[in-house]
């Protein structure tokens, strides 16, 4: 048997794609709204770990975004105004 | 500015529409939100070239990493026994390559055959004229005009929905796919994978390899690296997983099954990607509209039947339908009954099409739920094990196939009746 390989945080994971981040965040996320959520789904449907849960908040970030579309989605509460990021900027992949 | 088509999306579907229609001397614009064509492409691996050398003519100079001439079904318990299935052909039929890199061989044939490439251009909305007929697109606040409008836009429909011509996607219409590429090295893939230089293998993994969740994994041998990924049906996924699907592909990557091949490897890329789960139950309202027509993702031109995927070529050859009914259009006016007759009437009678609404009923079949994914490979996995890992007794394999449904909650006739449902439709 091969040793298991270490697992990486989403962080690390992340570190290894290529991004060019725009400072004009592409997502909105009316956060307001996520404390009648039944789901929150965003927190583990989010391949980037964009969304967390501190303190019983929903906290997004948008620098890691992948660009899928999944939290648009999976949202019930329609919190979240979803769109591409703009100029090019955004993740960048090369060997997808 | 006005062009005889403005395409949206330099994707697979959006360059083989631009590649077809400037070949036939079409004024073409491409928009693309990237950098370049390709930096936003993601799939799984694989390629069937049919349709590709249907449309692009030889595949010289295509950026191929290696021709498919090995396939692995596995299915996996929760506790880790696989039994898998390989299969060696003699012809090989599907080439693995990064999409990143294909798309910006396609785009630049296009580019070559004449279509103007704009990148880093998001576009906002397509434009209707006040008789309600699409005339072009803006984007930044600018306008473009355009003969017809191919919308290549994608899996998110955000242009389309905007028109009213797609409902918002639903979460039971849509899987999730993750990947990450795993660099290896050549001569350790060809070594591990008991692959000659340039072959290639196709793996596809159920049950436990997706913690017993509806959708699949799958693995594809590039030439010095391998792509790892997962798909997850997102409804199911939405209301039952407990961890997030970042952690899941750690785990896939992580599992004792596969560990072994890449104990050295280095992950080099993440992606992820929303894809139809059903391209059938994917199609738009509409598929053309006055000025407007729908291809690749956008139009459902995806096909998953859990064990064969076939999107990028569908996807071109989606394309490449409409770049040649915007041809025919130019001369009789790009009206929603042209196009109907030139693009969506040739898309439904080919052979993708109907396949995509014949083989319906496995995707029916697939997201039956628990029993495919969880109940059926445990069973499996007690049978094997009932059969292969003996001590002082040997049973049958009916033996050994009854031992393993003890303590499950599936009964035999249901088994059959799922078994009958299942030959039916696939």
């Amino acid at each position: 048997m091969s040793a298991r390989p270490q697992t990486m945080k989403v962080e690390e994971l992340l570190q290894r794609t290529t991004w060019d981040v725009d400072p004009r965040p592409h997502i909105k996320v009316d956060t307001g709204k996520c404390a009648g959520c039944p789901t929150r789904a965003c927190v583990v449907m989010c391949p980037a770990g964009c969304y967390t849960e501190v303190e019983g908040s929903i906290v997004f970030s948008y620098e890691g975004c992948l660009e899928c579309g999944t939290c648009r989605i999976v949202c019930p509460m329609d919190a979240i105004e979803w769109n591409y990021p703009l100029s090019g900027r955004g993740v960048q992949y090369r060997t997808s | 500015m006005r062009f005889d088509v403005v395409i949206v999306g330099a994707g697979p579907a959006g360059a083989a529409a631009a590649y077809s229609a400037a070949r036939d001397g079409l004024k073409v614009l491409v928009l693309e939100r990237g950098r370049g064509a390709g930096s936003k492409q993601v799939y799984g691996g694989k390629v069937y070239s049919y349709y590709l050398e249907r449309v692009f003519g030889d595949l010289k100079g295509a950026p191929v990493e290696r021709w498919v001439r090995k396939e692995r079904l596995s299915i996996a318990d929760s506790g880790g026994r696989c039994a898998t299935l390989e299969y060696e052909g003699r012809e090989s039929s599907a080439f693995t390559a990064y999409l990143t890199k294909l798309t910006g061989w396609m785009m630049d044939r296009a580019i070559e055959a004449g279509a103007t490439f704009v990148d880093e251009v998001r576009v906002d909305s397509i434009l209707r004229d006040g008789s309600g007929r699409i005339s072009g697109v803006e984007a930044g606040g600018e306008s473009v005009e355009a003969g017809v409008v191919i919308d290549a836009e994608g899996v998110n429909r955000l242009l389309l929905e905007g028109l009213g011509l797609a409902e918002r996607t639903r979460t039971t219409n849509v899987a999730l796919g993750v990947k990450e590429v795993i660099r290896i090295g050549e001569k350790e893939i060809d070594a591990r994978f008991g692959l000659e230089p340039g072959e290639g293998l196709s793996w596809i993994m159920m049950g436990g390899f997706t913690g017993g969740l509806p959708g699949g994994a799958f693995l594809y041998t590039n030439k010095d690296t391998v792509s790892l990924g997962l798909v997850l049906y997102v409804d199911a996924a939405a209301r039952s997983l407990k961890e997030p699907v970042h952690s899941l592909i750690e785990g896939l990557r992580a599992h004792d099954a596969l560990r072994r091949y890449w104990t050295d490897g280095d992950v080099v890329e993440y992606s992820a990607k929303l894809t139809p789960e059903s391209g059938y139950r994917y199609l738009p309202r509409k598929l053309v509209a006055d000025g407007l027509m729908v291809v690749g993702d956008a139009a459902g031109m995806l096909l998953n039947l859990g064990y064969t995927f076939r999107g990028v070529d569908y996807a071109v050859y989606s394309g490449h339908l409409a770049g040649k009914a915007a041809v025919g259009a130019r001369e009789r006016g790009a009206g929603e009954g042209v196009l109907r007759e030139l693009y969506e009437e040739p898309l439904r009678r080919s052979r993708a099409f109907r396949d995509l609404e014949r083989l319906r009923g496995v995707e029916r079949v697939m997201s039956a739920g628990d029993r495919y994914f969880a109940g059926y490979p445990e069973i499996a996995g007690k049978a094997l094990d009932g059969i292969f890992n003996l001590e002082e007794a040997t049973p049958s394999i009916y033996e050994a196939v009854m031992g393993s449904m003890r303590g499950s909650d599936v009964s035999l006739v249901r088994m059959l009746l799922d078994g009958l449902e299942a030959v039916r439709s696939i």
